[in-house]
């Protein structure tokens, strides 16, 4: 026979248990709710998975565009700079030919005036006027070597200015590898998710030991490259000096 | 007899101004693409004068110039450093692997051939 006291326990237990399933009635729609939720968030999961594996697959083809325009670009440069080459040469050679000419042109001029002195005074006059100064071509040659000369330092200009290629060159590289930084991790998600492997199937093929400046900048300002003077001449001192006092010690 | 110089750089592009800037002085100039190659080739070349980028497969520039120092036959070689990289640190390691100038991409040409001028006059 059952005591009061075991019915009194039994009867609280019942109390808790019946709370426990009213606690669960209303848990119900929430457990509802959230199956719904989940339900509506599958096939979004899914789809977020879906585009992330999309873009990762196309990220090697974007490598492979930036990489094939780094190539481009340094071919296209280096013809350009065979173009400066020539055109410095043939103007080198027009400035030789021009020297040349324009000292002839001044020794054919002491001939001509040392002839002077044989004529009379209206006939040198008139020699000195109409044949000398209209027949001169040494100031024209003059001129001409002048532009030569801006011709020469303008493709020169040119040159130093493609040097842009090669600091592109590196900031392109820099991004590539930013975007197989970027391509690994994404793999590595989709990976952990559905146990697919996209490097398998779109590896990027960027060159081997690839090596790059990710700061390269392109500035033609001369500061830089006083402030390198500066800390090399400094340092370079500093090494002389000690050897100096190494060789007297 | 003409100075040979020899141009270490990865750029195709670099490579080719310095060879226009110095062969209209009347200077040789062979090129190679990295330290390694230009390792290579030192033993059976007779180089007057190295001009070297930093950033380069295989062989880096310190690395090339602390080899090359090392060689007893090559220690008093002068060695022009052409880079990008233009942070102290980079310098003092240019200086210390026992570069004689140092000078900054983009240059110019008159600044280039004053330099190997300094070495090769």
């Amino acid at each position: 026979m059952m005591s009061e006291e075991n019915m009194t326990q039994l009867f609280e237990k019942l109390n808790d248990l019946k709370k426990v399933f009213s606690y669960g009635e209303k848990l119900i729609p929430v457990i509802h709710s959230l199956g719904e939720f989940m339900k509506e968030t599958v096939p979004l999961l899914e789809n977020i998975n879906q585009s992330i594996a999309e873009s990762t697959a196309k990220i090697p083809k974007a490598t492979n565009q930036i990489q094939s325009v780094t190539s481009a670009t340094e071919m296209a440069t280096t013809e350009i700079l065979d173009l400066v080459d020539v055109l410095n040469n043939d103007l080198i050679n027009i400035e030789k030919t021009m020297l040349d000419v324009l000292v002839k042109e001044k020794d054919k001029e002491d001939f001509l005036k040392s002839l002077i002195p044989m004529l009379n005074k209206e006939n040198a006059e008139l020699f000195i006027d109409d044949f000398l100064s209209k027949n001169s071509s040494a100031e024209k040659l003059g001129e001409l070597l002048l532009q030569v000369g801006k011709m020469k330092n303008d493709s020169n200009n040119i040159a130093v200015s493609l040097q842009v290629q090669d600091i592109t060159a590196q900031q392109l590289a820099t991004v590539n590898h930013l975007i197989e930084s970027v391509q690994e991790k994404l793999s590595a998600l989709i990976e952990d998710f559905d146990n697919t492997k996209i490097l398998d199937n779109h590896e990027i093929n960027l060159p081997d030991n690839a090596s790059f400046d990710p700061n390269a900048r392109y500035s033609k300002s001369s500061v830089p490259q006083q402030e390198v003077d500066s800390i090399f001449n400094q340092k370079s001192q500093k090494a002389s000096q000690a050897e100096i006092d190494k060789l007297f010690s | 007899m003409k100075k040979v110089i020899l141009v270490a750089d990865d750029s195709p592009t670099i490579r080719k101004f310095v060879s226009i800037s110095l062969k209209v002085k009347g200077f040789e100039i062979i090129q190679v693409a990295d330290g390694m190659q230009a390792l290579e080739i030192l033993p059976s070349e007779p180089v007057d004068l190295i001009i070297t980028d930093l950033n380069m497969p295989n062989v880096d520039g310190f690395e090339l110039i602390k080899t090359i120092r090392s060689n007893e036959e090559y220690r008093e070689l002068p060695i022009i450093i052409l880079s990008s990289l233009s942070s102290n640190e980079e310098i003092e390691k240019g200086i210390q692997c026992g570069a004689n100038a140092y000078l900054l991409k983009p240059f110019d040409s008159k600044r280039v051939l004053y330099e190997v001028s300094k070495f090769l006059n």
